[in-house]
């Protein structure tokens, strides 16, 4: 057989092999274009427009006005703020708190560990609606255990509102959101950690390493990639956290957010002229900050 | 026999993935019904269909081909209306006269309006909706959505159907963009034994369901020194249920919520002004952002608030829609519905106006079917059982010559409740900016409750509803 013949063979095998690859990537393909591809570049379009329900077509091109008015509202400046601190202060939560979890369960014994694995996963295979209105009725304002602990501990003399003083409504969301989120990080640690070279942990120890050195120079860089997949999902749920407060506060007690800020500005405010334009320019704006920080994240990481 | 397969494969996915992004049409989808504006109640057999009466004069099979022969319908949870088992009894009735086949869903308060609004968006709006002129008129029919009925209105239909009802289904350029139905005050609730514990019930007058201001405040005063603790919520977390603090503030003072033209919002008066300093200033009302109307009819029904402002007669009939007994609270305490305070003691009672609407989808033969839906739901001798599944009053005196008027004759609480009716005031809700401006009333409520200065509250509140207004 020629070198050529052999070629060709060679080159139309390969061929086969990439149309079955790419017929099997076809139906995902066709549903990530169809469903994120595809709504992204509307939602910028959209974004630089007057687009609203009742006008035909895409709406009139207003350039940048969406964005310069985003920066003037006050409900949307809020609504950034109170997202703001969401994640800076459930991001760190989430990681320190897995981590520590994790730390703690990962060498024990493989039923006493799926026990633990379940408890902390059991928050995030529920569903969210079941989970947020266990958590109103322990914040209700008349008859919520929590109130009733702290009164009968002498914690407290009256009743707190939680969900209705904007003193404490941001920082009840931010508790709910850290029990849901806890789950998948804790699972993610332990498989990590149980992944961490045995050797080299012993060897440290042998050469008089402590436990926090151990720690800090084996296991940490090790388990990066783990916590670095960990921080950019967290960043992302606590930037999208909206069905607690649409379910809890819609929005009301200082805990507007902007997730709930665009789903309010898109389907509530349909007589607002220009409403799906601006809309879409708040998600193109928290699209934005949250690659930025998924970035800094990312090139933090690395750097470690 | 591989690549066959691989094929196979191949073609199974991506089919799974298409039937998998949905179809057209709308599923039935069974919503639970939010207890706020309209609330779900009444026992069964009182809304059970008769479909054993005669049904209207009308015209036997539909006009067009297959789109004809079946229509959509999407109703808020309006009594019975929210009720699959009831509603198909309603249908089948039509379906049975008409041979038009009436596919519904059901809509929930909490988010129907975003289904609405979406489906219109996409182009796939229902042929029917129920509901208020607030949306049907003010906010669909405003857009160019909807139908204009008044072609089915004759000058009998006008002469039986009441004039504030009809007036609120008309948009101010005559078109008729709902056919009205039913009809009712909203109003508030006591709980009598609570009253008669804290000596309170002497200020109620319970024979024409009235108090004044006076009387209201000395009743929370009582009602306080005896329970020590919130007796009355002005519930705040979101626009559930908000017609209770709208006509609370309103009536205290005599205040309005809107301009006799339906133009302009008008909260920011002296009148409105001393009503919620009045109310932030009692101990026993707490102006509570956890609350919406809903949950406030719970606490209320579970006894822990003493007072409830958002009540109608399908709660009266139905407390928190529990099925536990009329006009009682989940522990047997007596419930009694009230009149709003005023100065004078008589109040403008918020109404609710239910009925029908048609989206207007470019299908003549669609509309004609839909038409021939509110012709037999509406103006027939089937109007009384769809009035029933309501549980409100009929808005017309008869309908193709059945008597309308003593349809509840054989109900004790729907009796007694019409002594309120005459107190009915102004229908405002079709003032432009509606959805907008409900935001802006209960967050203002919630600003007022966490201590902004009422007035400030009021000028900066009323500035945003007016602006919705003019938009």
């Amino acid at each position: 057989m020629s070198k050529e013949v052999v070629q060709k063979r060679s080159h139309a095998l390969q061929r086969r092999e990439d149309i079955a690859g790419y017929s099997f990537m076809l139906p995902s393909l066709i549903f990530f274009v169809g469903f994120v591809v595809i709504p992204m570049v509307i939602c910028i379009w959209l974004s630089l427009t007057d687009s609203n329900m009742h006008t035909q077509g895409g709406g009139n091109f207003i350039g940048l006005k969406n964005f310069i008015d985003l920066f003037k509202d006050e409900v949307f400046l809020d609504a950034l703020w109170n997202t703001f601190v969401i994640v800076f202060v459930s991001v760190p939560a989430v990681t320190a708190f897995s981590l520590w979890v994790s730390s703690a369960i990962y060498k024990l014994k493989m039923p006493v560990l799926s026990a633990f694995r379940c408890i902390f996963y059991l928050p995030v295979v529920t569903g969210s609606v079941a989970v947020t209105v266990v958590w109103k009725w322990i914040f209700d304002n008349y008859t919520g255990i929590l109130n009733s602990v702290l009164k009968t501990t002498g914690a407290i003399d009256a009743n707190i509102n939680w969900l209705g003083d904007e003193k404490y409504a941001l920082w009840c969301i931010i508790l709910i959101l850290f029990t849901t989120s806890v789950g998948q990080p804790i699972v993610l640690y332990v498989s990590a950690l149980g992944n961490v070279d045995a050797s080299l942990v012993e060897a440290a120890q042998v050469d008089g390493a402590t436990d926090l050195q151990a720690f800090w120079k084996i296991k940490w860089p090790q388990i990066m990639p783990t916590t670095l997949y960990i921080l950019v999902i967290t960043t992302i749920n606590s930037f999208q956290c909206f069905a607690l407060i649409q379910l809890l506060t819609q929005g009301g007690s200082g805990t507007q957010t902007v997730m709930y800020y665009i789903y309010y500005t898109a389907f509530k405010l349909t007589e607002q002229s220009g409403h799906f334009g601006y809309a879409n320019a708040m998600g193109v704006v928290l699209a934005i900050f949250i690659g930025v920080l998924s970035a800094i994240q990312m090139r933090l990481a690395k750097e470690k | 026999m591989k690549k066959f397969l691989a094929l196979l494969l191949i073609g199974a996915m991506t089919i799974s993935t298409v039937a998998c992004g949905g179809s057209g049409a709308p599923a039935a989808e069974e919503a639970q019904p939010e207890t706020t504006e309209a609330a779900p109640a009444e026992p069964a057999e009182e809304a059970a269909p008769a479909e054993e009466e005669a049904p209207a004069a009308e015209e036997a099979a539909p006009a067009g081909g297959d789109a004809a022969s079946s229509i959509t319908l999407w109703t808020y949870p309006i009594g019975k209306w929210g009720d699959e088992a009831t509603v198909k009894g309603l249908t089948d009735a039509f379906t049975a006269e008409t041979g038009i086949t009436v596919n519904v869903e059901f809509l929930a308060y909490a988010d129907g309006d975003d289904k609405v609004n979406t489906a219109i968006t996409a182009g796939q709006a229902p042929d029917l909706i129920m509901e208020g002129p607030e949306r049907l008129v003010a906010n669909w029919g405003a857009n160019g959505y909807m139908v204009d009925l008044s072609d089915m209105l004759d000058d009998t239909d006008k002469s039986e159907i009441q004039a504030a009802p009809l007036t609120a289904c008309t948009a101010p350029g005559g078109e008729v963009y709902e056919y009205p139905l039913v009809m009712t005050a909203h109003c508030m609730a006591v709980n009598l034994n609570a009253f008669k514990e804290a000596g309170a019930d002497q200020y109620l007058d319970l024979e024409n369901h009235t108090w004044t201001t006076d009387d209201f405040i000395k009743a929370v005063e009582a009602l306080y020194a005896h329970y020590g603790d919130t007796v009355a919520a002005v519930y705040c977390a979101g626009q559930g249920g908000d017609q209770g603090t709208r006509a609370l503030v309103n009536n205290l003072y005599g205040g309005s919520y809107t301009d006799a033209a339906h133009t302009a919002y008008t909260w920011n008066s002296p009148e409105n002004v001393k009503a919620l300093e009045q109310l932030k200033g009692m101990n026993g009302i707490a102006f509570d952002a956890s609350l919406a109307g809903g949950d406030e009819i719970a606490k209320f029904y579970q006894g822990i608030l003493k007072m409830a402002f958002c009540w109608n007669i399908a709660q009266q009939l139905d407390p928190n829609g529990a099925g536990t007994g009329a006009g009682l609270t989940v522990t047997g305490e007596e419930i009694a519905f009230m009149s709003f305070p005023s100065e004078t003691g008589t109040s403008n009672l918020q109404g609710g106006i239910w009925g029908f609407g048609i989206f207007d989808n470019g299908d003549a033969a669609r509309i004609e079917a839909s038409k021939k839906f509110i012709k037999y739901m509406a103006d027939s001798a089937a109007t009384a059982d769809a009035v029933k599944a309501a549980n409100y009053f009929a808005v017309r005196s008869a309908a193709e010559g059945t008597d309308l008027s003593a349809i509840w004759a054989d109900n004790e609480i729907m009796n007694e409740y019409q002594v309120l009716m005459p107190q009915l005031g102004d229908y405002y809700q079709v003032t432009p900016g509606w959805a907008g401006q409900r935001t802006a009333w209960w967050t203002m409520l919630q600003k007022i409750g966490s201590g902004m200065d009422v007035t400030e509250a009021l000028t900066q509140y009323e500035g945003e509803a007016n602006a919705a207004a003019a938009e």
